[in-house]
């Protein structure tokens, strides 16, 4: 890959000056999409981990005590369901809590008919059939409703694959402009260097010999760029990560990746230094092939 | 070694420049190439470097025709030969040494093999003490035996100098020359482009006179100099 290299091409070039730059911002666009899309894919398979190992049944009765019976029966039957750890009944207090931003602050012994609502968790890997369970809880207590949240959780899912397939498109957009800037500083540089390219021609030295010039030119802007980039975007996702933590535990922080889990972060400026150099070796050979 | 049959030359969809150019340069040859401006001499020289290939007729390198030749094959057949250009071309950015050790580099020699040989040239130039200079600080004289010594460091079978004198006064001039006898003598096929009609008299080596793109051969004379 690498083999004899001769470097003629002076090492300062003002037109190529800016290219780490570009390909730093360029890399530091697409390490943000990068880790944007996984940490979505992340959080979404926490989170949805948490909401498969529980689901909640509600009593929705307007008598008292016809609400407390079905209650009883509910309770006993998903007490006797296998899988099923625990299944307790949230306070008055609780559920009127989670009422508040529709309804206010409520006086606890209110006159208002507030459903019964059960907490149900289940056993570590265990699975149940929701669907069927619903069916014999409807027999059992006619007010009963189970909801494994997964009506909303489908239209979650879908939203976040939408954002995910945008993510990644980012990364491709940019991924192909990086190319393009690079073809466009790649020509520069020829055009730059032309006369002492021909004068290399003349001498005979053959077209590889000249795009390895370049090749190792282009090759340290990539790294330099993807350094740059790389650098730039873990000290925002570490402040993003910082802030997390401070918000506690939610959507956002289950979503940060594990420090350790970022050490692929480190392979980025190599693929920008490569894809440079290949980039730059192509516009090159084809741009020579064209002299005589 | 080298030969021309019916070249002609044009670029793009313009007029020929060269029209049925016709001579051959023999092995150890020495030829004076003078014209007029706009005569075609620099098209004859990009051809004579390998520069472009013609828009017609025979060229023949070393025994090879041009035309049957893959792109690949020229770098082989450029090695052999030597180029000076009237604007010297050195690489600005690199010391006399390292713009003359150039094409030893390109054919992979030793680095030890490539400071003896460009060090004894450089000597035999007449520059041994400006060998780490940069071409900035080089007079016209200097640069120019800097370009002659990197066309001449791998001993070239055929030597092509556009206008080598046009830079350089008339003492400098001489000296050129008498290097370029000089390399003509030791074995090296010489083509000497010029606007000087005395320098040409001075050697008195055959002349291919190029007049409105077309050449006529004019055998040599007498040296005037008797140096040469």
């Amino acid at each position: 890959m690498w083999g004899r290299t001769l470097q003629f091409l002076p090492t300062k070039s003002l037109r190529e000056g800016l290219l780490p730059w570009v390909i730093g911002v360029m890399l530091f666009l697409c390490t943000l999409s990068l880790t944007g899309t996984l940490a979505i894919g992340k959080g979404l398979e926490s989170w949805s981990a948490g909401l498969t190992s529980n689901f909640s049944v509600q009593i929705v009765e307007k008598n008292a005590h016809e609400r407390a019976l079905q209650t009883d029966r509910a309770l006993r039957l998903l007490h006797a369901t296998p899988g099923i750890a625990s299944a307790t009944v949230l306070a008055e207090a609780e559920i009127l809590a989670l009422l508040s931003p529709w309804l206010g602050d409520l006086p606890i012994n209110n006159d208002l008919p507030i459903p019964t609502l059960i907490d149900v968790t289940l056993t570590e890997g265990a699975r149940v059939n929701t669907d069927a369970l619903a069916e014999r809880l409807r027999t059992t207590a006619a007010g009963a409703q189970l909801d494994d949240h997964q009506a909303w959780m489908a239209q979650i899912l879908d939203l976040a694959g939408v954002v995910q397939l945008l993510l990644a498109g980012v990364m491709v957009m940019v991924v192909l402009s990086t190319v393009a800037i690079v073809i466009f500083g790649c020509r520069a540089g020829l055009a730059t260097h032309q006369e002492s390219i021909e004068i290399m021609h003349l001498m005979g030295a053959e077209d590889k010999l000249i795009s390895k010039a370049f090749d190792a030119r282009y090759l340290a802007h990539g790294l330099k760029g993807g350094l740059l980039g790389v650098l730039l975007a873990a000290g925002v996702l570490w402040l993003l990560a910082d802030l997390a933590v401070k918000m506690g535990q939610g959507l956002i922080s289950a979503s940060m990746p594990e420090p350790s889990s970022l050490l692929w972060l480190a392979l980025l400026p190599l693929f920008a230094a490569l894809l440079t150099m290949l980039t730059a070796r192509i516009t090159v050979r084809k741009a020579l092939l064209e002299m005589m | 070694m080298i030969s021309f049959e019916n070249v002609g030359m044009r670029y793009g969809m313009g007029g020929e420049i060269l029209t049925d150019i016709s001579f051959a340069l023999e092995r150890r040859s020495f030829h004076f190439l003078v014209g007029a401006s706009g005569a075609g001499k620099t098209t004859l020289l990009k051809l004579l470097y390998l520069a472009h290939r013609p828009s017609r007729g025979l060229v023949n390198f070393f025994g090879k025709d041009l035309a049957t030749l893959e792109r690949g094959a020229l770098p082989r057949i450029r090695r052999r030969i030597g180029v000076v250009f009237q604007d010297f071309r050195l690489f600005e950015h690199l010391t006399a040494f390292e713009n003359v050790a150039l094409p030893l580099r390109l054919q992979g020699a030793k680095k030890a093999q490539v400071a003896d040989h460009v060090e004894e040239l450089l000597s035999w130039v007449g520059l041994d003490d400006r060998m780490h200079a940069r071409p900035a600080t080089l007079s016209g004289g200097e640069k120019q035996r800097v370009a002659i010594a990197r066309a001449i460091i791998n001993k070239p079978d055929l030597l092509v100098a556009d206008e080598p004198t046009g830079n350089v006064d008339a003492e400098m001039s001489k000296r050129l020359m008498h290097l370029f006898v000089s390399l003509n003598k030791e074995g090296t096929t010489t083509v000497v482009a010029t606007h000087d009609e005395s320098l040409v008299r001075s050697v008195g080596a055959p002349v291919l006179r190029l007049e409105k793109g077309h050449i006529e051969l004019q055998p040599g004379g007498t040296p005037v100099d008797p140096g040469y």
